[in-house]
């Protein structure tokens, strides 16, 4: 087979000019993450196509058709894992590009991988979010509502982006087939057009940790002692990492499979709250911090910014160095970056209600077990420091609860009655408030 | 560059050789039938109006007290969709999108303090639709609404 195919298409010197290069020793397992990446991605595919085999694209079937599938071992394993293979490749993505990053990978000959990465990231985040409304569930219809309204803020032509995306003026059956053709069809594409060059520069110019093995042979140094053959020793340390990436998505999968939430309603009788996907909490917790008039400018105007930096990066950095400790500037501003961003995620995750666990009235509550979980819940959205201990005593006469402030807008003795704009908190939570209050309103 | 002088030293005067007008050619006819493409694609997508919704009934005249916003339903595009009708006494009638202008949450009406609430960012409209407080750019959406003998008929949205 292997002699009957080389005679026809000379696949071992291919083969040979490919995978036989030599890999600097130093080089690891963060050199591996795009191999990851790519792992991840044939995951979604195979997991796509096994749920597009039962899914029915339209308003009224969506959701029973994954109510249905959930009813199957099979099925919602491998949904969980459709769910969970997605953030893992949002990770994966992330992981990869800071290493590219820091590496200085992107700098001359490699610019045009770079870009293709970028247009690689950007479907994925495209995926994850068209994805998110297939289910039809509360979740998904709100977050693509609130997803899609920001990019009414774009300036001009944004109410027509907006109905442009949704196919007419609000989230509808109609949006749903939309996401749905272009979750499946456009940004694969999308996603295979862009990594066939990003995979064919790499071969073609060798990963960019090779590159000092070249150096060292234009030394005239022999590179043998620091360095092993791509194929099979790098090779193997590659399948093995894939297979502990693959082991622990498929653990993960089976140990939290993926729920489905209430049945979207578009005219939210229930009064959910919206919330993102977890990678994009970030934007979601930096609009808090925005005024109202400067909306717009963290909507459409951050990433905008953010996308050509993106692109433009091997260009607009010129320093040519890629060791780290000659490139403060970069790995500054990248550093303050992340932890930003990641700090943003971190605030934006914990700011969204949890379930609560006890109900019922509880005689003597502990303020940091029954009080800050209540607070956490109903009233943190709008009142950043409520939920801490400071935070709550401002609002709070120890030991008299009618003339707190806090008591006074929950019951509505005080106008307007807290939650604002949602249904009162159930008489249960507000006598546990008022209990706490009575008993000295204590930090235990 | 007059174009008659100095045919010479104007690289941009190649004369078009075969290969060159051949060439100009395949690429043409790709670029057209790629434009084609683009252009159909663009047709088909388009949204359609905003208001592009037909009227439909959604209930009596004397179904809606005066100055009491009242949510109405009714089946449209696979969902169930609503819009709140208000009748303003002397004023006339009001039907108002339901969806915060700053991201689109549910916005909820609260009698006990006659407002529009949004719970997602602390929007406030009052009984018009006007912005109170909070971060929404403009008034809630109006849509269209006839009255026609006593049946009340709401639209798509206007403007």
């Amino acid at each position: 087979m292997k002699g009957w195919l080389d005679e026809r298409l000379h696949t071992s010197s291919l083969f040979q000019s490919l995978f036989a290069h030599p890999v600097p020793k130093r080089s690891n397992f963060l050199d591996y993450l795009g191999f990851a990446t790519l792992f991840a991605f044939i995951n979604q595919a195979v997991t796509g196509i096994l749920l597009a085999t039962v899914y029915h694209p339209s308003a009224s079937g969506a959701y029973a058709s994954i109510q249905t599938l959930q009813n199957s071992v099979a099925g919602h394993f491998v949904r969980s894992l459709h769910s969970w293979g997605a953030n893992f490749m949002v990770v994966l993505v992330g992981l990869h590009l800071l290493r590219v990053f820091f590496a200085a990978a992107y700098k001359r000959p490699r610019e045009l991988t770079w870009v293709m990465g970028g247009i690689l990231l950007i479907a994925t985040l495209g995926l994850a979010f068209t994805g998110y409304l297939l289910p039809w569930d509360q979740k998904g219809y709100w977050a693509t509502t609130v997803g899609t309204a920001m990019a009414g803020y774009v300036p001009v032509v944004g109410d027509f982006l907006v109905r442009l995306l949704r196919d007419g003026t609000q989230v509808t059956g109609a949006t749903l087939t939309r996401f749905y053709a272009v979750h499946m069809l456009v940004l694969p594409a999308l996603l295979l057009l862009a990594f066939v060059p990003h995979f064919f520069f790499v071969l073609r110019q060798g990963m960019a940790a090779t590159d000092e093995l070249q150096e060292a042979e234009a030394r005239g140094e022999d590179v043998r002692k620091i360095s092993r053959p791509f194929w099979p020793d790098v090779a193997l340390r590659m399948a093995a990492f894939v297979l502990l990436v693959g082991a622990a998505l498929w653990l993960i999968a089976s140990l939290y499979p993926k729920g489905l939430g209430a049945a979207a309603d578009p005219l939210n009788k229930a009064h959910f709250t919206p919330e993102p996907a977890w990678y994009f909490f970030g934007i979601y917790q930096l609009l808090k911090y925005f005024p109202g008039k400067l909306d717009g400018l963290a909507m459409v105007g951050l990433p905008l910014i953010g996308i050509v930096v993106l692109f433009s990066l091997p260009w607009l950095d010129r320093n040519p160095s890629r060791r780290a400790k000659r490139r403060p500037l970069a790995l500054g501003l990248a550093g303050v970056l992340v932890l930003g961003l990641g700090l943003l995620t971190y605030q934006g995750m914990n700011s969204v209600p949890k379930a609560l666990a006890g109900t019922g009235v509880i005689a003597q509550p502990s303020y940091s077990k029954d009080i800050q979980p209540i607070l956490h819940n109903s009233c943190l959205q709008c009142h950043a420091n409520i939920a801490t201990y400071p935070g709550t005593l401002k609002r709070v006469t120890p030991g008299n609860p009618e003339t707190s402030l806090l008591y006074q807008h929950i019951t509505g003795s005080v106008q307007p009655q807290m939650p604002f704009g949602q249904p009162p908190l159930p008489k249960t939570q507000i006598q546990t408030i008022k209990n706490w209050i009575r008993a000295g309103a204590k930090n235990n | 560059m007059d174009k008659g002088s100095d045919k010479d030293t104007d690289k941009r005067a190649v004369p078009v050789t075969r290969r060159r007008f051949l060439g100009l050619g395949v690429g043409s006819v790709a670029g057209v039938v790629a434009l084609g493409y683009v252009g159909l694609a663009f047709d088909f997508l388009n949204p359609p109006p905003a208001g592009a919704e037909p009227l439909r009934e959604v209930g009596q005249t004397g179904d809606f007290n005066v100055n009491e916003p009242r949510l109405v339903t009714y089946k449209g595009n696979g969902i169930e969709q609503g819009v709140y009708v208000i009748n303003l006494g002397a004023e006339g009638w009001l039907a108002l999108d339901f969806h915060c202008t700053h991201l689109q949450c549910a916005v909820n009406w609260v009698g006990s303090v006659n407002k529009f609430m949004c719970p997602c960012h602390g929007g406030v409209y009052d009984i018009r639709g006007h912005v109170l407080s909070g971060p929404p750019p403009r008034p809630l959406y109006h849509r269209v609404i006839k009255i026609q003998g006593n049946s009340v008929m709401v639209g798509g949205r206007q403007a």
